[in-house]
Formats: C-alpha cells, sequence, structure tokens
C-alpha cells in the first residue's frame, strides 16, 4: 500500500538485508556518546517501519494473507546471518511496537519451513547462548514480557528444550515464578509449564534424571510457599505432571514419599477452595496407589476418620461427575486400608 | 528484582501493598473491588486499585495473565494501562492511574441524565476512537465499548478502559466475558483459542447484532456497532432500547434494525445533522459497511471539535467529585459513611481474609513429623464451619454494604451491572437473578456455541463435493445436520422466552418487595 510511489518493490530478502544492517547500526550506536542524535533518531524510525515490514509479509496485512513464497525467501535470507541475534539483542533498544512487532516475527520463524527443514530450529541450536538470552530476560522488567513470549516459541523445538530442562537455568525458574510482578511471574510460570508438558519424553527423561534436586525445590519453594498464586499454579502444574501417562515412573516414586504425602494432605486443607480441589488431583494418586508403603498407609490410617470427614463435604461448585467418582473411589481405598 | 511496571522513564509504582493506603471505595463488581488509594512512596499520587478476588473470578489464572500481559503491552494516550499488577494473599491488585472525573456512565447519572451538550459528545468521542484506532491496529478488539468504560480525568483527558485484565474476569451479567483478543498479528494467542471470537461478549445494549446471532465470529466492526449505541447513549442519557429487558433489546436488534428514530428516546432533543449521519454509519446491520474508526475521526462530526478543557469547564465542573458520588447514591456505601471507615483500608478485604485463613485442622502425621498443626486435634475440626465455607463461597464475603456501593463507583464494570437497572436495586433480587438468569443465559450461550459448530462443520462438508465420490453421503450428512441446526435454533428461542419470563418474574417479585418494605 505504501508503495505506492516506489519504482521497486522491495523483495523480502531486500527488506531483511535492510533490517539487518539497520540493527547492526543500532546495536554499535544507540545510546553511544557523541552519536548524533538526529540521525540516530531516523535510523531508529526506520528500523522500527522495516520490522513492520517484516511481520507484515510474515502474517499478512490484515488484508492479504500472507504468501508462502514470500515467507520462504524472508526466511532463508533471515538465517543466512545473524539477524535473529540482532533482532533479540536489540529488542531493549527499540520501542515498544518494534518489540512487539519482533516477538511476533521470532515466533512466526519457529513454524516457517524451507524445504521442509526448520532454519530456525537449526540456527539456535547452533547458538545456544541466545536462549541463556532470552531466560535472563525475567531479570529485566523492560524486556521480561518480550523475551518471555519468545522464549516459549522457541521450547516448541525439542531440541531447544532438552537444552533449556539440562541447563542451569531451571534452577532459576524457582525464583522467577515468584517475582512481585504479577506479569512477569505468570510469564515465567507459563514457559515452567510450557518446558515441563509439552515434550513427553523430554520431560519424562528429565524427571527421571532430576528427580531428587527437582522435587524437593518444587515441594519446598513452590508447594509450600506463602504466595496464593505461587501454590495455585505449581499444584496445578504438578496434577498435569504426574497425571500424565508418559511419566507415569515419576509419579509412582511421587506418590510413595511420605514427605509428599504430607505436603499434599496439607494443601488439601488450604484456605483456597481451588488449591484444595487441585489437591486433590494428586492426593487421589497416593490413594490409589495399590503398593502403598507402610509410612504411607500410616498417615492415611492415622487420619482416616477425619479424612473421610473432609471427603464428605467436599465439593465443588459445579456438579463434575469426574471429581465424584474419583471421590468415591479414594474413599473406599481409605475406608479399606 | 523487577520493581516496576512500564518502560523506562515511569514512576515506578511499588509492588507492595503497604505502600499504598486505600481512600475510597469507588467502585465494585461481582468479584473485583475498586479503590481509590495514596501511593505512599510517590508523594501520595492518587491511584485507582482494582482488587480482583483471584479465587471468585470464575477465569483461570491462565486467562488473568494472558489479558494482564496484553494490557502491560498496550501504550495509548487514550487507552487506560495499569501501572503495575501484584497479588496480595488470594487478590490481584491492577494500580492504575486515577481518572478523577469517573466514567461518562457516572457523570451522566449524575449531571447530565438527559444526555451531554453535542460539543462535549464531540470531544469523548474523538478521543474514544483515537484510542480505538490504536487497539484495532493492534489487531485487538475491545469487545464492550460503552459509556461505562470511558474514563475521564480532572484535567479532561479520556481514556477507554476495562479491556485486558478486567475484561475476562470481570463478570459482567451475562455469561459473557468481554474480551479483547487478537484479530490478526498475534499467533500466540490465536493459537489459545479460536472460540473467543464467537463468544457471547459485551453487554446486552451496546452489543452489535453480529454479536449476537453471528454464524461465522466478529471482527472490529462489532466494536464500531458498540460505539454508535455509546454515542445515543451519551446524547440521551442512556443506550436505546434500553426500558426493554436485556434479552428483549437482543431480540429487537436481530430482527429488526435500530434506527436513529427508534433510538431517539427524548423527542424534544435536538441533534445535528452531521451527529445523526455518524451514529447511522455505525448501526449498519452490515458489519462490513460500517466505517472504521480511522475513517470515522475524519467524519464532518468531528471537525471543529473542541479541546479538553472545554470539557472541564461545561462537563466536569457540573458534576461532583466522585466521593461525593458515592455518598450520594448510597447511605450504606462504607466509604460515605464518614470519615474514620472510609479511610480504614480495605475492611471488606480484611474480614473476608479472617474469614479465609479459618480452616480445618490439621492432620496428624506422626510423632516423627512435628507441625505446629498437629497440636490441634481432630475434635476441634469444626464441620458447620467447613462446610458452610464450601457451600457458600458467596457469604464469606459479599458483605451488604458492599452490594449497596454497586450503583455509586466510576468502576467499568459498574455500568453494566446499573444498566441491569432499576430492576437489580432491591437486594432482595439478587439471589434469583443472581442464579437462574446468569444460568439460563449460559445454557443460551452453549446452544448458540453449539450451534455455529454445526454451521462450521457444514461448512466443512460441503468441501466433499470437490471430491465428487461422496456426494450423496454428504448430503443426507448435511440435512441431518441442518435438522439438527434448527432443533438446536427452536430450543434458542425457547430459551430465550424463558429468560425473559424469568425476568419478568423477577421484576414482579421485586415490586412485591418494594410493598412489603
Amino acid at each position: 500500500m505504501k508503495g505506492l510511489f516506489k519504482s521497486k518493490p522491495r523483495t523480502p530478502a531486500d527488506v531483511v538485508r535492510q533490517t539487518r544492517e539497520l540493527l547492526i547500526y543500532v546495536d554499535l550506536h544507540a545510546g553511544s556518546r557523541g552519536a548524533d542524535p538526529k540521525r540516530e533518531e531516523e535510523k531508529m524510525a526506520e528500523l522500527s517501519k522495516n520490522i513492520r515490514d517484516l511481520k507484515c509479509i510474515l502474517y499478512g496485512n490484515g488484508e492479504q494473507e500472507p504468501v508462502t513464497e514470500a515467507c520462504v525467501q524472508l526466511t532463508q535470507e533471515f538465517f543466512r546471518e545473524n539477524t535473529l541475534r540482532l533482532l533479540i539483542m536489540c529488542v531493549p533498544k527499540v520501542n515498544l511496537e518494534a518489540r512487539k512487532d519482533s516477538t511476533q516475527i521470532v515466533a512466526n520463524l519457529q513454524r516457517q519451513q524451507v524445504n521442509s527443514r526448520i532454519l530456525a530450529s537449526e540456527y539456535l541450536e547452533a547458538n545456544k547462548d541466545l536462549l541463556d538470552t532470552l531466560i535472563s530476560g525475567y531479570e529485566d522488567t523492560e524486556v521480561a514480557l518480550h523475551y518471555g513470549a519468545m522464549l516459549r516459541e522457541c521450547i516448541r523445538h525439542q531440541s531447544i528444550a532438552r537444552y533449556v530442562l539440562e541447563s542451569d537455568h531451571m534452577k532459576k525458574f524457582f525464583d522467577y515464578i515468584q517475582i512481585p510482578n504479577f506479569d512477569i511471574a505468570s510469564d515465567a510460570s507459563a514457559t515452567f509449564k510450557e518446558l515441563l508438558t509439552r515434550h513427553k519424553a523430554t520431560v519424562a527423561e528429565f524427571l527421571s534424571k532430576n528427580y531428587d534436586w527437582f522435587f524437593a525445590e518444587f515441594n519446598s519453594r513452590l508447594l509450600s510457599s506463602s504466595n496464593y498464586i505461587t501454590k495455585r499454579q505449581a499444584i496445578k502444574l504438578l496434577g498435569d505432571m504426574l497425571l500424565d501417562r508418559s511419566n507415569s515412573a515419576v509419579m509412582m516414586r511421587y506418590v510413595g514419599s511420605k514427605d509428599n504425602l504430607m505436603i499434599l494432605m496439607n494443601l488439601l486443607r488450604d484456605s483456597s477452595k481451588n488449591i484444595q480441589i487441585e489437591s486433590f488431583h494428586v492426593f487421589k494418586l497416593f490413594a490409589a496407589n495399590k503398593n502403598k508403603p507402610a509410612e504411607v498407609v500410616n498417615i492415611l490410617v492415622t487420619n482416616r476418620s477425619k479424612l473421610l470427614r473432609f471427603f464428605a463435604g467436599f465439593k465443588t461448585d459445579k456438579e463434575d461427575e469426574q471429581f465424584e467418582a474419583d471421590k468415591e473411589q479414594v474413599i473406599k481405598e481409605i475406608s479399606a486400608l | 528484582m523487577a520493581d516496576d511496571a512500564g518502560p523506562g522513564g515511569e514512576a515506578k509504582y511499588p509492588l507492595n501493598p503497604d505502600c499504598y493506603r486505600l481512600l475510597c471505595k469507588i467502585g465494585s463488581g461481582v468479584s473485583a473491588v475498586v479503590y481509590k488509594a495514596a501511593c505512599l512512596p510517590l508523594g501520595s499520587v492518587p491511584v485507582a486499585i482494582k482488587a480482583i478476588d483471584l479465587e471468585r473470578s470464575r477465569a483461570n489464572l491462565e486467562d488473568v495473565w494472558r489479558e494482564a500481559k496484553a494490557m502491560a503491552l498496550l501504550s495509548h494516550a487514550n487507552v487506560l494501562r495499569a501501572h503495575c499488577s501484584f497479588t496480595v494473599g488470594s487478590h490481584l491488585w491492577v494500580v492504575m492511574p486515577f481518572m478523577a472525573a469517573g466514567s461518562l456512565h457516572s457523570i451522566l447519572a449524575h449531571g447530565f441524565p438527559d444526555g451531554l451538550p453535542e460539543p462535549c459528545i464531540a470531544v469523548v468521542l474523538k478521543e474514544t476512537l483515537r484510542a480505538l484506532c490504536y487497539l484495532h491496529e493492534q489487531g485487538r478488539i475491545h469487545r464492550d465499548i460503552k459509556a461505562g468504560n470511558v474514563l475521564v480525568d480532572s484535567d479532561g483527558s479520556v481514556k477507554l478502559a476495562d479491556f485486558g485484565v478486567s475484561a475476562s474476569i470481570y463478570e459482567t451479567p451475562p455469561p459473557a466475558s468481554s474480551f479483547s483478543g487478537p484479530l490478526t498479528h498475534a499467533p500466540q494467542v490465536v493459537l489459545s483459542s479460536s472460540s473467543y471470537f464467537s463468544e457471547m461478549a459485551g453487554t446486552p445494549y451496546w452489543m452489535a447484532p453480529e454479536v449476537i446471532h453471528s454464524h461465522v465470529g466478529y471482527g472490529i466492526k462489532a466494536d464500531i456497532w458498540s460505539f454508535g449505541i455509546t454515542a445515543l447513549e451519551l446524547a440521551h442519557g442512556r443506550p436505546p432500547l434500553s426500558h426493554l429487558p436485556p434479552s428483549k433489546s437482543m431480540l429487537m436488534r436481530i430482527t429488526s434494525r435500530v434506527r436513529m428514530e427508534d433510538a431517539e428516546i427524548s423527542k424534544n432533543k435536538k441533534l445535528s445533522k452531521a451527529f445523526k449521519d455518524m451514529v447511522s454509519s455505525c448501526l449498519c446491520q452490515e458489519p462490513a459497511k460500517r466505517p472504521s474508526a480511522e475513517k470515522l475521526l475524519r467524519h464532518p462530526f468531528f471537525k471543529g471539535c473542541r479541546s479538553k478543557d472545554y470539557l472541564v469547564r461545561n462537563v466536569l465542573s457540573v458534576v461532583p467529585s466522585i466521593e461525593e458520588r458515592c455518598k450520594d447514591v448510597t447511605g450504606l456505601c462504607g466509604c460515605a459513611a464518614g470519615g474514620a471507615r472510609c479511610v480504614s483500608p480495605c475492611h471488606g478485604q480484611a474480614s473476608a481474609s479472617i474469614v479465609k485463613n479459618r480452616r480445618m485442622s490439621g492432620w496428624n502425621f506422626g510423632a516423627d513429623c512435628p507441625r505446629k498443626e498437629d497440636a490441634d486435634s481432630f475434635e476441634e475440626l469444626d464441620q458447620t464451619e467447613t462446610v458452610a465455607r464450601l457451600f457458600l463461597p458467596l457469604d464469606d464475603e459479599d458483605t451488604v454494604p458492599e452490594r449497596a456501593c454497586d450503583g455509586a463507583g466510576e468502576d467499568g464494570d459498574k455500568g453494566t451491572m446499573e444498566q441491569q437497572g432499576d430492576r437489580e436495586e432491591n437486594e432482595g433480587s439478587f439471589g434469583v437473578k443472581g442464579v437462574v438468569v446468569p444460568h439460563l443465559m449460559t445454557i443460551l450461550g452453549s446452544l448458540e456455541v453449539q450451534k455455529r459448530m454445526l454451521a462450521q462443520e457444514l461448512e466443512g462438508g460441503c468441501c466433499y463435493h470437490h471430491d465428487g465420490n461422496c456426494c450423496r453421503e454428504t448430503t443426507a450428512r448435511e440435512e441431518m445436520l441442518l435438522a439438527y441446526v434448527r432443533q438446536l435454533e427452536q430450543r434458542v428461542e425457547v430459551l430465550t422466552l424463558e429468560v425473559e419470563e424469568e425476568i419478568a418474574r423477577n421484576a414482579h417479585l421485586e415490586e412485591l418487595l418494594r410493598e412489603r418494605a
């Protein structure tokens, strides 16, 4: 539309090349001493426009659908050099709109196929330090939401998710999740959840290998947190993980532990109804376990009448047949001990 | 670590509740209360704090987060943006700029029951359009444009509120969650649910026809319809068809056209041709024929539009302050009962947390794992209390004074509560309407969704024709599905009638209650 008066329309590759040049300029000069503010402003405006153009090629412009051939060209040129790195590094230097556009470009590129290869995945595998950058974004309010969104797109690739899972970054998530800023903490939680649920086999392997430290942290820092949101999200995630068939070995290990049972039973009597319900979905696994260790049986027997009385009055707000059936089952198991 | 909310240069609002002093409740909804507060470390600058009860909010945490994030990433002079948000117990506090003059709805109610003068309408609508331009360019739909969601500051600046965080959390009276969703450029949101657009959302009187009965979902043009209705609301003091119950008004919009003539509630009011023309263009049944927000800005009605100062002199000087309005409407309102109670921070929540902290006594984990709770014996468990908490979650916190305050605030969703209007004033009606009608509306909504899904499947079915091999089978299937759709449509109609009857019955019951009182 805007190219009405332009003699030669730029090809998608041209746009990528121009963007790259501008990114290099901005990366080197933005905020540096002695830079000409007016020239810098011009370059910034030009960069924002180019980034917007890239987005329009990848997503269409509202009236036109994106053209596959153009997307392929763009993707090829993009990953021929370090454009992704430059784009990520320049996020803190560009304005809000360009940041949002950049995030959407990075997201889109993760799905673009060129000759049935995903160039983005190959590029990231060769440049894993970019993931370190994205993850540490949670420590910087300025870029946290943009880097967080980019990161979640990158871990769609199994190899990339595995890298993050196996890195020391996993430990940092326990801090990020509890950042006081709600937007950022929730973003970190969403990424954490994605890491621990998306790629089944990889997750199962991670959990078995890292069982001890991971669940120790999970129990002590998340499930026993005094923060309502942290607790509520953690118990939901725990349920999602343990109830996944691919994690059955981990689940059996988890429900065989007296300490875990105690934590869950305490959550069962949390002041929050939502937390109670989510805890029940994990608690029922302890009760349903056919090979309960003696220490687990002991606790259940000691608290049997109390548990049964509790379950008698335990209802969801909305009618939930599955919940009722599960509850019946749990009551039966505990009564029979 | 992360201590501020916005991009550089902005004041950093603390993420700690102790840094804020709640001054006065200025609005409340089903699961949120809005306070005027002072941010102590920033020289007691006034802010509005929306305290959303996450335990009672029907939205799941992911929706809350997605909306909070969307709101954090919008930046426009005419769009209300949160300073920051953080959790306080099971509440999410969203700290926002305090808009001293309140919503246009509240301004209408407290100074202009028959509508604003046209030049003032032009000023506020123009600012609202600027916000819409920005949102639509971002590929977002507001989905709940109305006077109650347009806020005005003491200097006459205008901001559109109540999308983002407020949207999915705010339970508007019908099961609608107004959700500003993605349009073209938001892949990560598109992924999460394609049904955002086909959900019934918004507040009935302002809703576009295609939102009510669309089979194809709706786009940004739905906002333009609501914008047109808002224009009429500002001109007349209330939206057209508001004398009818919501469901009836919805039917009217599908079956007949809302025309300017129908809309002229106060007959003696002279409206300019430019205004009528502008509104008519917005109220075109065909969404594609409605102008874009950008195009509307160039409409002659907005030529020679006055400034913010004009608004201050002619409107803001006439209406009482928010605090005054709060006092006016209800003597019961906590913040109107005099200084002491008014300033005591968050008494509603304090009592709520006391209730909430009562819980079952501890488990017995044996001697080898001592715990504080173990001291409690089993007998201490107060069964009735637990049961009460489980079964009557609503009774924990919603104190009468809080509810009485509904009509008094400037909060966005207050408008939606108020527009349910006269019928809801009565406390006694709350139960029936609060339960039965929304329930029916939910059924209705879900039937609508089913109907649409079938319609989509039909469209999908048509594709088989190109294969040529399963033509007959497809036709039979189509017919069956069509019959089912018809059946569903009938059920929707029956339910719509039921909803109306229920509303009528409510009105009758309230009548009786009022007589008795």
